[in-house]
Parts: structure tokens; C-alpha cells; sequence
């Protein structure tokens, strides 16, 4: 077995010895096995009947049906799919143009720093949710328009981290030795610093996925995230509001799928943080930059 | 002092500018946006020209947007398209509500973060302090518009205390309309805010309990209650001010869910309602003073850790 399957296997074997991360991953797991194969599961998110609309949990309809006689839990299901894939589309847009900015940021330092660095300043200069509010204007309400706006608002801590992994490694003796050896600054980069960076920006994409379900539902919640009819949970919470009286069940059982997912992803986040970094409290510091800056 | 304030209004100008330069370039770079928006989507050719002419958009791109900033840097963002109203006189009915679910929220979250703090703080490791930040993790793990559903259906649609949708009761008009209007969203904002602000705390006091001046306190002989309610809880107190500024910036802009969930008249449900309705320069105008209020708040912060703290020096 390879160096690295056996390194994946020591840490899932450590998430799994700990009640919390075990519990998180194993929900994880099911909702994205559950999300995957949503199509050959006896779900139906989409037939409508109108006789059977608001009805409470049943034994065939576990989590009830919705005003247009919907099955709830299908529409759960397969709106696992679209956070999932909305929330990871994102993470991957803000980790593809924010890890390399912190790379070319931190490497050559002096003015493309300085430039790169504003440029992330400005991005952060507005509250998450309303950049991705006036990024959804700009571009017209989409899954993609959706997906981007999550992902742009995700590239300022990339690119701080990776940054300031970056400034850590800078003046370590393998990166001076590979620019005697006459290395590239791209191979440096690419080839000597980033695979030494890994765990930061990979405990990085665990947190920011938790990040991004959570805006995503938001934005379909206000009503400018995905459009329907794709079932998504921001949009069932939005809908479910208007009928606490006649089905509470409606919005109360999608937000917890919904917080489930978004705790899941934050204590997975932090065990990882724990054993990849040694760090005890570490998400922390991603949302506190959030807000700080 | 002056000279401090007035640095650190300079070092904000650029950020100011180039964000709301961002603001402004976002949206007249789309094609057709706010043209489509002024002339209606079945305008003929005629019509668009004829909105173009109206609201100068066939000038220059550098011409509109020297025009823009002139006007936005004079409080002028000109009128709303659907409104049929000043941008700005359209935000400044709504900026009184918005300030004050801020400050209530605020409140709330002091009296649920600060004793939380405290008392997992003062027994690390414990039962208790488990508990404790279990209830932080939470606080901040639940969607805030999930938690303000649970809320209404507690309260407004179970136990019938309180309205499912707050309006906005300035509270010297009627403090006890305004606090039965302002208690399910400060409470929803408050909860969230709790979890950051008790694990700030929490730390700090921690850091502060292993200070040299508490074993000396300890030594003297001075009360477990007179050590921590004086000396440590006003130096943990201190970087604790930075961030309840912060969260009291970030809830005039961020409060757009939480107002969205109990249909409040603030700031952020005019610009939910600019944005479905591709109402331009409204969209602009909010987004540009919900920045400023941002950056001012920052900066007042900042001035008052340094008035606080001695330590700091006005550089």
C-alpha cells in the first residue's frame, strides 16, 4: 500500500476512535451515498397530489408531504443533491483561484502581494451573504449563478492560509535548496511548497463546505439561490414558513437534515484541524478573519 | 487623538473606494442590466434607446462613473427605478429599524455570552464547561433562519406571546410594542452571536486566569468573586469590545436572514426587494451604506479599544 493510503487509513482510523467525528462522518456518509443514488432509491421529489397535500409523517410519507402533495422526504433527498453539489462546486472555484493567489502572494511577496492581497480585502469588505446577493443580481438566479457566488466569497481564506503557509516554508532549507539546484519559481511552487500545504488547505475545504451548505441555503431561503422547482432545503425552509400553522413538520424537519449536515461538516472540520495540525481550537480562526477583517 | 481618527479615516478612503468602484462596475458591466431593468423586458429598440438617453447611459463608461461617484460621495444615489423615490430617502426609512434590532441584538447577546463564558471559564474541563461549549458549537452551527422558525413556532404559533412578524415600534414610542416586536429576532441574532462571543471570552479569561496579578490577587488573600468580578474580567473585557463591535457592524448588514424570517423592515429585506426586483441603483445605494456603516462602526471601535486600553498608543 502506498505512503499516502496508508496515511488516509491512520487518519479515518483516528475520526472513527472519537464519538463526535465518527457520528459526523458516518451522516455525511449516508446523505452523500443517500444523494448519489437518489435516483434508484423509491423516492419521487417531483409527482404532485393535490389530495394529499400538507398531510403530517405517515408511514408512507415519513416526513409528510408538502402544499402541492409532494413527498418531503424525497424532495430532502434529492435537495442533498443540490447543496452538496452546489456547496462542493463552490469550495473546489474558491480553493482553484484562492490557493494559487496565496502561492504567487506569499512566494514572491513586494508588490504582487500587496496586490493580491487588496484585491482579497475587497472581497472581504462586505458581509458574505450580501457579496453573494449582488454577485446573484449581476449574473441572474441559477444553480451556477449559486454556485459562483458561494465560491467567490470563499477565496479570501484560501488565499490567506495557503499565504501564510506559504511564508512559513519560504526560507525553509528544501525550498532554498531546490532554487540553488536552479528550480523554477513554478516548480517551487507548484512542486515543493504546495504538497508540504496540503493539510491546511484540506482542513480548510472541510470548514468552508460547512460554510457554503449553510449560504446556499440562505440564498435559496431569501429567494435568490436556486431556483425551483430543484428541490433545495433553503427553498423547503422558505416555503415550510408559510404553513407553521397547518404543517409545522414542514419547515421543522428539513433544517434539521439542514443543521445536521452543517454541524457534521464543523466537527469533522475541527477533529481534522486536531489531527492533521495539532491544533485544539482551530475553526475558529477561519470565521473570526470572517468577520474581523 | 484627532490626529489618530483622522489616520485611520485616510488608511479606510482606498478600501472605501475601490469597494464601491467594485459595487458600481459589478453591475454596469452586464449587458443590457439596468436598462433592462428601466425599459421593461418587452421594450422595443425605441424605448431602450430612449432610457439610455434618459438616464445617460450611452455617455462614456468613465463620464457615468465620474457622475456616479460625484452623486454617491453627495448622498446622492439617485432615484429608485420601482420606488419612484430618492434611493436614499428609501434607506433612511428603514435605517432606524435596522439600528435598532442591531442594538437589541447586541444586548441579548452580552446576557447569554458573558455568563456562559464566566462559568466555563472558571471550571475548565468540567461538566459543565462540556455543556457550556456545546451550546457555543450549537449557537453557531444552526442556521439562524431555521433557529427564528423554531422560534415563531414556539412562540408565536404554540404559545400565542408573541407576533410571527415583527414590525418596526421605535421603542420611546411604545418600549413594550417594540420589545414584544424585537424579541424573536434579537433573540435569533442573539443566540448565534453567543456561541462566537463565549468562546472569545471563554479564552481570554482562561489566559487571563494564569496572569501573574491573579496569583499575586490570589496570595493577598482577595475573594475568588472580588478576583475575577474585578481584575480579570476587566482585562478579559478589553479584546472582548472588538469584537461586539464587529458583530454589531456585521448585524447591519448581515441581519438580511434574520430579517427576511420575521418580515422586518430593515435595510436588508429593501435590498432583498431592490435585488428581485433589479431595482439598480437601489441595490447600489444600499449596498454602498450598509459598507460605510461597516467601516464606520470598525473604525469606532478601533478609536475606543484605544481610549480604553492605555496600553495602545494613538500611532
Amino acid at each position: 500500500m502506498s505512503k499516502l493510503g496508508r496515511k488516509t487509513l491512520s487518519i479515518l482510523g483516528r475520526l472513527l476512535s472519537s464519538k463526535g467525528s465518527a457520528l459526523a462522518l458516518i451522516f455525511l456518509v449516508g446523505i452523500t451515498l443517500a444523494a448519489i443514488f437518489a435516483d434508484f432509491l423509491p423516492l419521487n421529489p417531483v409527482g404532485q397530489k393535490l389530495a394529499n397535500a400538507l398531510k403530517g409523517p405517515s408511514a408512507t410519507n415519513w416526513f409528510g408531504t408538502d402544499e402541492l402533495g409532494r413527498d418531503i422526504l424525497s424532495r430532502v433527498i434529492f435537495g442533498a443533491r443540490t447543496s452538496l453539489i452546489t456547496a462542493g462546486g463552490a469550495v473546489a472555484i474558491a480553493a482553484l483561484v484562492g490557493v494559487p493567489i496565496g502561492l504567487v502572494a506569499g512566494f514572491f511577496g513586494g508588490w504582487r502581494d500587496a496586490a493580491l492581497m487588496r484585491f482579497v480585502d475587497v472581497l472581504l469588505a462586505l458581509p458574505a451573504i450580501l457579496f453573494a446577493m449582488a454577485m446573484i443580481a449581476v449574473l441572474g438566479r441559477s444553480q451556477a449563478a449559486a454556485l459562483i457566488a458561494v465560491g467567490l466569497t470563499g477565496i479570501p481564506s484560501f488565499a490567506r492560509i495557503t499565504r501564510a503557509q506559504v511564508l512559513t516554508l519560504r526560507k525553509r532549507d528544501f525550498v532554498t535548496a531546490v532554487e540553488a539546484f536552479g528550480g523554477t519559481a513554478t516548480y517551487n511552487m507548484f512542486r515543493t511548497i504546495l504538497p508540504n500545504s496540503w493539510s491546511p488547505i484540506f482542513v480548510q475545504v472541510v470548514v468552508l463546505c460547512s460554510v457554503a451548505i449553510l449560504l446556499e441555503a440562505a440564498l435559496s431561503f431569501l429567494g435568490v439561490g436556486v431556483p425551483p422547482p430543484t428541490p433545495s432545503w433553503g427553498e423547503m425552509l422558505r416555503t415550510g414558513k408559510s404553513y407553521l400553522h397547518e404543517a409545522p413538520y414542514y419547515a421543522v424537519l428539513p433544517g434539521i437534515v439542514l443543521t445536521l449536515t452543517i454541524l457534521s461538516f464543523d466537527v469533522l472540520g475541527r477533529a481534522l484541524s486536531g489531527l492533521l495540525e495539532g491544533r485544539r481550537d482551530p475553526v475558529i480562526a477561519p470565521k473570526v478573519e470572517e468577520v474581523t477583517t | 487623538m484627532i490626529g489618530f481618527v483622522l489616520r485611520r479615516l485616510l488608511q479606510l478612503l482606498p478600501v472605501l473606494l475601490l469597494a464601491s468602484t467594485a459595487i458600481w462596475a459589478m453591475i454596469y458591466a452586464v449587458p443590457g442590466g439596468p436598462i433592462g431593468a428601466i425599459a421593461g423586458d418587452n421594450a422595443s429598440p425605441e424605448q431602450i434607446a430612449a432610457a439610455t438617453a434618459q438616464f445617460g447611459l450611452d455617455r462614456p463608461v468613465l463620464v457615468q462613473y465620474a457622475d456616479w461617484l460625484w452623486n454617491a460621495i453627495r448622498g446622492d444615489f439617485g432615484m429608485s427605478i420601482r420606488g419612484r423615490a430618492p434611493v436614499l430617502q428609501l434607506i433612511g426609512e428603514r435605517l432606524p429599524a435596522t439600528l435598532q434590532l442591531a442594538v437589541a441584538a447586541t444586548i441579548v447577546s452580552l446576557l447569554i455570552g458573558i455568563p456562559v463564558a464566566i462559568a466555563s471559564a472558571l471550571h475548565p474541563g468540567s461538566w459543565l464547561d462540556r455543556i457550556l461549549s456545546g451550546w457555543s458549537a450549537m449557537a453557531l452551527g444552526v442556521p439562524t433562519f431555521w433557529l427564528g422558525i423554531l422560534l415563531i413556532l414556539v412562540f408565536a404559533v404554540e404559545l400565542r406571546w408573541l407576533p410571527s412578524a415583527s414590525a418596526y415600534v421605535p421603542i420611546w414610542v411604545d418600549p413594550i410594542g417594540a420589545i414584544r416586536n424585537l424579541a424573536l429576532p434579537a433573540l435569533t441574532l442573539g443566540i448565534y452571536v453567543s456561541g462566537i462571543l463565549a468562546r472569545f471570552l471563554r479564552a481570554s479569561l482562561v489566559s487571563e486566569l494564569r496572569a501573574d496579578y491573579v496569583r499575586t490577587a490570589r496570595s493577598k488573600g482577595l475573594p475568588e468573586r472580588q478576583i475575577v468580578g474585578v481584575h480579570i474580567l476587566r482585562n478579559a473585557l478589553l479584546p472582548f469590545i472588538t469584537i461586539v463591535g464587529l458583530m454589531m457592524a456585521n448585524f447591519i448588514g448581515g441581519a438580511v436572514v434574520t430579517e427576511a424570517v420575521f418580515t422586518y423592515p430593515g435595510i436588508g429585506r429593501l435590498l432583498i426587494q431592490a435585488i428581485s426586483t433589479r431595482d439598480y441603483p437601489l441595490i447600489q445605494g444600499c449596498i454602498v451604506v450598509i459598507l460605510v456603516l461597516y467601516i464606520a462602526i470598525n473604525m469606532a471601535v478601533d478609536v475606543l479599544y484605544a481610549y480604553i486600553d492605555p496600553r495602545i498608543e494613538y500611532r
